[in-house]
């Protein structure tokens, strides 16, 4: 037998009051050892690679496989001189306290598993702290800010110790800092509003927002990309009261457009983000930034870009955008209209990615222009966009062929009117039942996943009601879509369970060939008493 | 020209052993000088009916062990000696064989039928022999032409042996439609014949897995499901638990097609359950445990989060048939045998159906609790012992599948309860109530239950009931090992320098010590389960008991000391030897684990170090040509203990290490030994080197094998990775052989596995052997040898790039091609900047990598990419 089950009562009995402990136990100590050993080795390794000092550090070099205990103790004690030189007794000089600095810094940047704790522990921040104070030399602030955005780059826990330190930090965003300095406190921040809501709120409240936001004015690309990362990190949501206070800054949206349609890739990435959670939580805002030009530098990136990481947010901003009111959706198809393919010809470009979270946000995107007007679905009916979600549906992994059969469906339904029950457009429908989308969606049906399974009964539903001369139900049986509606019957889903047991009834009842006798009654049935699930509008994805 | 072999086949059964050993003798003789007639001689003495049965017998046999081995090199050529038989031999062979099934004979008929299976298993997949199947159908006949029963029955033996052999894909749907038609008419009530009917319901078993087409198919399912449901109520019992073995592996292979024959199943079932002789009970149990497999796979495929192409069938069928299931599961547990506790391989009704219900209880969690617990209140106080037990068992079943919030208040109330039934009078009821307080320590006791059953109050007492039941008759000990296993595990990974245990760890240490020196101890498996135990409490300890763990050193190393002594006069001796020495050396490695890790006791374990290790030599040296495994690890923990120290043993150790290197038939003591190269490579550093010839000609050796278990490969190449990082330059010798057998390996795992999840998990294993032996390599060669390595350049990042584009990479493999990619750049530079250029896909992959949740993954990607875009931009 090819996957042999063994159903010996050998097998079984080994279950019978779990066999000795003996067994079981040795073989778990001897896979222990084996894990012990690939621990070491991979500390081994780890320790000889660590090396993340900055190219132009001289000397000092940690070459040598240093033991996590040896750099710990030097951090111990390069913590110790800085509080000596930090004392009001100590007269020594600036450059000595740089020096201190510099190499407290570099051995918190030298390892893979940097000594973050044991500085923090030993009382690192309150010095970094009086480091920051006004007055104090650049090349100091740049040094303590730097020892803490490696510090906040730790666990949460080390991230909060820096909490003191931020008034200072944010202080030194501001425009009369010189470019290195706040550039490296927009990182220290950066770093933080990444902890979570609750640092971001913090955040907010300690008024980082205005200072990164006027970064983002300059034409700094190093500095402009770290502070639209922070910035990102910052209005991420699900508040959006950060997104709309940024626009307080005079000339922003000019900016965005400007660093959006001239900026170097990673600059483009950085700046993408903010728009992306702009557009998902401002609506004024985003019709703002859309007035200022927002949209052909954005659809510009979405025909031409190759990288992975400047795709992504572009696609997810558009994304959110069609998933607007349909204004949003013209203004991208006029600005999209001279590029090869339009708007639709990017999204296929996506669509046909090698990556699967280009495609599943691509199909989304598709799948809220098409829950729009009835324009939008005849426009996406007449692309390549179609064959490519058919593909998608037939050959792609679960979440993006759900996404599809989320676009398709749309596509083969009229804008909701006052009806509950979705008239069909039935052009489209029978094209892509003819197309042959129907497997498809019964594999939905077949899914585990509820939403898909009620989406795929959903098109079922439409295509038994939808197709004339009872075209429909003959239609789905050949495709074994009746068997899967059939193993519902037995859902413990309530909903599910009574959706398939109505379609069966009414098109696979008794009468099943004689079905043409039946009218449009059928809508008053299926409905029953409950709310009949409506189709998906467009939601937006948030992370 | 075939020769008579028929006395010699006699003999070679005689009673006389010397007359014995000639035949033999002559046999091999006539098979090394004339394999071929040596074969058809065979095939003869079985198709001739004037033969006695008994060398008719024998001819089959040795005919069959001709044709196909255990031992899959061995198979592979006698696969390759038959294929290369003159044809024509080959026709005369498998003529005579498909004539001797229908031989009056049973013995010669029922050996034909697997003789024939073994070579069609040879033939078929080479597209060979393509009238096999016509010819055995038509020796099934037609209503107008009957053929005998008994060729009717050895044809469809035959017909099942061939599908137990073959692979379905091996057969055209159309000679599965015909095969799968002839076994089920043979089924059918409409055959009189029960000899028939038994043979046609086992070769159903064997075909089911050629059935996929016509379970797809809604009709023939229904035909076969319908026949087979007939089959469980033939009048003979044998046919009736065939057909029930039918059913269990339908219930696994088609779960998805059960739906709707549920209802009827679950009445068949029942009804054997309750009704039907013990065998075909067991059966009838067995497909409900089966369905329960399925479903707790499809749950644990799912996830707590729903995963993205999760297309498993899950039907819920226990949880819909929970109210009638559990009753008969419950009725089941009082039907116990005296001594079913004692006897090894016994399996009966109520363990059957006890261990049906704890799977149940993993299917359905919650919803089983109200079902179970009305009948343990009822029976647990009651007079008969048997329903005090079953309802023990009940309790013990149910405590893994429901939430702790359902269990914890059940359990604190019957926690006094069970505690108290450990003095019951009944052997049997305090079996299984040391089982349940173990199923409780192992799911209500530890950090991660609020409200712990375990506390300060009654931890005295917990330790008194547990050191009385230790005494108590072998396999009640042995379950009471494992409630101490459990009960030390729970206070398991505590950074606090002492534990609520630690008061009771020098009695429980004597407890166990005193068990595994019982008389008694080897029943049950009480002594491997004490020093298994032992280990967990020594593991679980905590610095305040070092000082217990250091005094138990020594009692170890002396029993350890007196295993040498033992009188070994037979098998049985060393075996008993071997066992006790591999526990010992257990505890041994969790001692030196332990003690090394604490800076209080480092220095007793570095006393003791030349003490252990002549020790651990006596212990090799008292087998002749294996190594001991239990031992080799020990020595593994005694290296890390005294790093670079160790080089004082290395020369008397070596040939030990080499013994276990060069070990592939018993290839877990290879992988160990190999393992412990490792260790040694990162305790002695360059101290290593001198014995680094012999360890890489025997690691090469083990390499080109075509006996080694594959699994040792990808640790091979891992431990080159660990060479190299030791001695650093000095690898440049082995490279000229390494890299050649690493580039092999690398295509090889590049094939991808398909379907099949076992062969990705392998190739996913030799992947990251390749990739931590590249970068061992790379970073010994770093700062002195890096352009050894320029050559092999492309070739590393070609390698890297197809596992990038691979959506079947786990997450080790992915972190070691991280480091390997920043490693190429690190090591070789502006060498491979042009490489790097030219190249698509990394820049995507570790991007990706440095958005991962796993902070080192992310950390790596980052370095990794900080090197390549220096160098590629300089």
């Amino acid at each position: 037998m090819l996957n042999p089950v063994d159903h010996s009562p050998a097998s079984r009995r080994d279950q019978f009051k779990a066999a000795a402990v003996g067994n079981v136990a040795g073989e778990r100590r001897r896979k222990q050892a084996i894990i012990i050993g690939k621990e070491r080795r991979d500390a081994v390794v780890r320790a000889k690679r660590m090396r993340r000092a900055d190219d132009n550090d001289e000397g000092m070099m940690y070459d040598e496989p240093f033991s996590d205990k040896i750099i710990n103790e030097e951090t111990v004690r390069a913590v110790q001189e800085l509080k000596f030189l930090f004392s009001s007794s100590s007269k020594d000089s600036s450059q000595k306290k740089i020096e201190a600095l510099r190499k407290l810094r570099r051995l918190l940047s030298c390892s893979s598993n940097p000594p973050v704790a044991s500085a923090v522990e030993a009382g690192v921040v309150p010095i970094l702290v009086k480091c920051l104070e006004f007055g104090s030399s650049d090349e100091q602030l740049v040094e303590a800010a730097w020892s803490l955005t490696n510090i906040a780059s730790g666990d949460s826990e080390l991230t909060l110790a820096i909490l003191p330190a931020l008034p200072l930090l944010i202080a030194h965003l501001g425009e009369r800092s010189a470019a290195p300095v706040a550039e490296q406190c927009a990182w220290a921040v950066g770093n933080v509003a990444g902890e979570g809501e609750q640092a971001r709120d913090l955040l907010s409240s300690q008024g980082a927002l205005l200072p990164l936001a006027k970064l983002l004015l300059l034409n700094k690309p190093m500095l402009v990309k770290t502070a639209a990362w922070a910035l990102s990190n910052i209005i991420k949501g699900p508040s959006s009261k950060a997104a709309v206070e940024l626009f307080k800054v005079d000339g922003l949206s000019e900016a965005i457009i400007r660093h959006l349609t001239k900026g170097d890739e990673e600059l483009v990435v950085e700046i993408a983000w903010v728009v992306v959670y702009i557009t998902s939580l401002a609506e004024s805002q985003t019709k703002l930034l859309i007035k200022s030009g927002l949209l052909p530098p954005l659809v510009a990136w979405l025909s031409s870009s190759e990288s992975l990481s400047l795709l992504t947010p572009v696609l997810r901003s558009v994304g959110n955008l069609v998933a607007g009111d349909n204004s949003n959706t013209d203004a991208l198809l006029d600005a999209a209209k001279d590029l090869p393919g339009g708007l639709f010809g990017c999204l296929v470009r996506c669509l046909g990615s090698e990556h699967r979270t280009l495609q599943k946000e691509a199909a989304w995107t598709v799948s809220n222009i098409v829950a729009g007007s009835l324009q939008h679905k005849q426009l996406v009916f007449g692309s390549r966009v179609v064959p490519t979600l058919l593909h998608l549906l037939a050959t792609s992994t679960f979440d993006v062929r759900k996404e599809a059969a989320f676009a398709l469906g749309n596509l083969s339904v009229m804008p909701a009117g006052e009806s509950q029950l979705p008239q069909p457009i039935m052009e489209h429908l029978s094209m892509l039942v003819e197309r042959g989308c129907l497997p498809g969606f019964i594999n939905l049906v077949k899914s585990p996943d509820l939403e898909a399974s009620r989406l795929g009964l959903q098109f079922l539903e439409l295509v038994l009601r939808g197709l004339p001369n009872g075209q429909g139900s003959k239609l789905v049986e050949k495709e074994e879509g009746l068997a899967a509606l059939e193993v519902l019957e037995y859902h413990d889903n309530d909903d599910l369970r009574s959706m398939a047991n109505e379609l069966i009834d009414k098109y696979y009842g008794e009468d099943y060939g004689l079905e043409e006798e039946y009218g449009p009654g059928i809508a008053e049935v299926v409905r029953g008493g409950e709310e009949y699930p409506s189709w998906r509008k467009g939601w937006v994805v948030n992370s | 020209m075939a020769f008579e072999v028929t006395q010699i086949l006699l003999n070679a059964q005689s009673s006389d052993g010397a007359v014995r050993r000639t035949a033999e003798e002559n046999l091999k003789q006539f098979q090394e000088q004339n394999f071929p007639v040596f074969l058809l001689s065979l095939a003869h003495e079985l198709a001739n009916n004037e033969k006695p049965p008994e060398s008719r017998k024998l001819a089959g046999l040795i005919l069959k062990n001709s044709l196909d081995a255990k031992d899959a090199s061995r198979k592979a050529e006698l696969a390759q000696a038959w294929i290369s038989l003159d044809n024509a031999l080959k026709s005369q062979i498998k003529g005579a064989l498909l004539m001797t099934l229908s031989s009056p004979v049973k013995d010669a008929s029922h050996t034909a039928a697997q003789v024939i299976a073994k070579v069609a298993a040879i033939e078929l997949p080479l597209r060979e022999w393509p009238d096999l199947v016509g010819s055995l159908l038509s020796n099934m006949g037609t209503p107008q032409a009957q053929k005998p029963p008994g060729l009717k029955q050895a044809t469809l033996e035959t017909l099942g042996y061939v599908c137990e052999e073959i692979s379905p894909e091996v057969l055209a749907q159309e000679q599965v439609n015909s095969i799968l038609t002839a076994v089920v008419q043979g089924m059918n009530t409409s055959e009189t014949n029960n000899d028939v009917r038994l043979a046609a319901t086992r070769a159903l078993y064997n075909a089911l897995d050629f059935a996929q087409n016509n379970f797809d198919n809604e009709m023939e399912r229904d035909y076969i499901m319908r026949v087979v449901c007939e089959a469980t109520l033939s009048p003979d019992v044998k046919i009736r638990q065939a057909a029930f073995e039918c059913l269990v592996s339908i219930s696994s292979t088609y779960y998805s097609k059960l739906s709707p024959y549920m209802g009827d199943l679950f009445t068949i079932t029942s009804k054997a359950v309750r009704e039907d002789e013990e065998g075909v009970a067991l059966q009838a149990l067995e497909f409900w445990s089966s369905i329960c497999d399925e479903e707790i796979e499809a749950q644990e495929e799912y996830g707590a989060e729903f995963s993205e192409d999760s297309e498993v069938p899950y039907f819920k069928f226990i949880k819909q048939a929970l109210p009638a299931l559990v009753p008969l599961l419950l009725e089941t547990l009082t039907k116990q045998e005296e001594n079913q506790d004692q006897e090894e391989g016994a399996w009966n009704l109520s363990m059957a159906g006890g261990t049906c219900l704890g799977l149940v209880a993993r299917t359905v969690g919650d919803d089983i609790v109200p079902l179970v617990m009305p009948y343990v209140q009822e029976n647990i106080a009651k007079p008969d012992w048997k329903f005090r037990e079953a309802a023990t068992y009940a309790f013990g079943s149910i405590l893994e599948g429901p939430s702790l919030e359902q269990l914890t208040p059940l359990v604190q109330v019957a926690f006094n309860f069970m505690l108290n039934a450990m003095k019951d009078q009944n052997t049997h009821v305090k079996d299984t109530t040391a089982w349940t307080l173990r199923r409780i320590f192992e799911f209500l006791h530890g950090p991660n239950v609020d409200v712990p059953v375990v506390n300060q109050n009654n931890l005295s007492v917990i330790v008194e009931v547990l050191s009385e039941g230790i005494k108590d008759v072998p396999n009640v000990a042995e379950k009471i090992c494992g409630a101490i296993y459990f009960l030390a595990q729970g206070y398991e990974g505590t950074s606090e320098p002492s534990s609520p245990l630690s008061p009771y760890i020098q009695g429980i240490i004597q407890m166990l010590l005193a068990s595994a020196d019982r008389e008694d101890a080897n029943e049950s498996r009480l002594r491997t389960s004490a020093y298994e135990t032992l280990n967990e409490v020594v593991r679980c300890s905590t610095e305040d008991t070092a000082p217990v763990i250091m005094q138990l050193l020594p009692a170890i190393l002396q029993k350890l000391n007196s295993t040498l002594d033992m009188p070994v006069l037979s098998s049985e001796d060393r075996e008993k030897q071997n066992e006790l020495q591999a526990s010992l050396c257990g505890v041994l490695q969790v001692i030196i684990q332990k003690l090394s890790a604490l800076e209080i006791t480092k220095f007793g374990i570095l006393q003791c170090a030349d003490q252990m290790m002549a020790l651990l030599l006596r212990v090799f040296s008292c087998r002749n040509a294996t190594v001991h495994e239990e031992a080799m690890l020990s020595i593994g923990a005694l290296a890390y203990a005294t790093g670079p120290e160790f080089a004082k043993y290395m020369q008397e150790f070596y040939k030990y290490l080499e013994m276990g290197l060069q070990n592939f038939e018993e290839y877990q003591v290879c992988a160990v030994t190999v393992g412990v190269v490792g260790d040694l490579c990162r305790s002695l550093d360059d101290k290593i080197l001198p014995y680094c010839d012999g360890i890489m000609t025997q690691l090469l050796k083990d390499l080109s094998s075509s006996h080694l278990h594959r699994s040792v490969k990808p640790p091979i190449f891992s431990c080159f990775g660990d060479i190299a990082l030791a001695i650093g330059e000095n690898f440049e010798k082995y490279l000229a052989y390494a890299m050649p057998m690493l580039q092999t390996a690398a295509e090889v795992s590049a094939q991808g596995g398909g379907d099949d999840d076992e062969l990705i998990d392998y190739y996913n294993q030799l992947r990251n052997g390749i990739l931590e032996a590249y970068s061992g390599i790379m970073q010994g060669f770093k700062n002195t040898k890096a352009e050894l390595m320029v050559q092999y350049a492309s070739h590393i990042l070609q390698f890297i790039e197809s596992i990038c584009d691979d959506p079947h990479r786990d997450d080790a493999v992915t972190k070691s091609a991280v480091g390997v990619l920043g490693d190429l750049a690190d090591t070789l530079g502006s060498h491979v900047a042009i490489l790097f250029r030219n190249s698509s896909s990394y820049q995507g992959f570790l991007q990706e990598c440095q958005a991962s949740d796993d902070q080192q993954l992310k950390e790596t990607a980052d370095w990794a990419l900080a090197i390549i875009s220096r160098i590629v931009s300089q």
